[in-house]
């Protein structure tokens, strides 16, 4: 799988929104301040943050693996702007039909379309309370509309990322992964 | 308080769902909830009902929550009608474009049913 769909995403939810839209402000470069852009604990608090406040859940940072399942299920939210790359959400099938009860207060059988839903809009608020931690960041990065995907043996490919965050976290209830992967900085 | 019409506008029916308990534990529980996923739906639907409140998302396919919002005041549906956006999108440059664009209210994504109650029920007071 590619990131080109969801960063063209990204990019175009950037120029024609927000971004576009705000008062000129003098340049700001993203490349000097990269050590807090890909500060792991913007990632972790960000995790703990979501899940306490939406799902009412505590959740914490895990060595891994991530519970292994044959079917699996990712959201990918792209970002464009002043930084390029995705974030992106994994888990088993069975942790993201939990996620999904604990979100709606509903039960869910199997991975079906409220399910789907659900994972994508973890996605995106993965995304955007991560860049929310880094001011220029905020403002000057866009988010694309979540893609999930579903099924066994996908894999993610990006070239010569910048850098990326991988990280296993673990509630009751299961397990995921959420990887930040931003492979163009200005 | 009770019998508060609302209009939830989001391309999530999940978050629709979560909205709406937030409001109900706001002490919103017996309010009445319209739903409409896209900024289009949201204006069909205020042509054909009224509304004491709207919650809208703003990041979404086809007419997004800016939008929504300034085609609901060019249009003037739901005059006088408080808009709270909710999103994901954390910067000040954002919180601005939305209470230029006609929001009461900015509510970001992650939300606590009490963070909610705070910036929903003072704009139901009455004057």
């Amino acid at each position: 799988m590619l990131l080109n769909g969801v960063r063209k995403a990204a990019i175009a939810t950037a120029r024609e929104g927000g971004v576009k839209e705000m008062e000129p402000v003098m340049p700001v470069s993203l490349r000097e301040s990269l050590q807090l852009v890909s500060d792991p604990k913007n990632l972790d608090e960000t995790v703990e943050e979501v899940f306490k406040m939406m799902l009412g859940l505590d959740c914490r940072r895990d060595a891994g693996p991530v519970d292994l399942e044959a079917e699996s299920v990712t959201a990918v939210v792209g970002f464009g702007g002043l930084l390029s790359g995705a974030c992106l959400f994994k888990s088993g099938s069975s942790t993201a039909i939990k996620i999904a009860a604990a979100m709606t207060g509903m039960e869910f059988a199997e991975v079906d379309d409220t399910v789907k839903d659900g994972i994508g809009e973890m996605g995106n608020m993965l995304a955007g309370a991560w860049k929310g931690k880094v001011p220029n960041l905020a403002a000057n990065c866009g988010l694309s509309i979540p893609a999930v995907i579903t099924g066994r043996d996908y894999n993610l490919h990006v070239q010569a990322p910048e850098f990326k965050l991988v990280h296993a976290y673990r509630f009751d209830g299961g397990s995921f992964e959420v990887t930040i992967i931003c492979d163009g900085l200005q | 308080m009770s019998e508060i019409r609302t209009l939830i506008v989001d391309d999530s029916s999940v978050m629709r769902k979560i909205v709406e308990r937030s409001l109900r534990q706001a002490g919103l529980d017996s309010m009445v909830v319209y739903e409409a996923s896209s900024g289009t739906e949201g204006l069909d639907l205020l042509k054909a009902k009224q509304v004491d409140l709207i919650l809208s998302d703003i990041n979404m396919p086809s007419m997004d929550g800016l939008e929504f919002l300034r085609q609901l005041r060019a249009q003037n549906l739901a005059p006088g009608v408080p808009v709270v956006m909710i999103t994901t999108e954390s910067s000040e440059e954002h919180v601005k474009q939305a209470i230029l664009a006609g929001a009461q209210g900015y509510i970001r994504k992650p939300f606590t049913a009490e963070q909610v109650k705070e910036r929903v029920l003072p704009l139901l007071q009455p004057a």
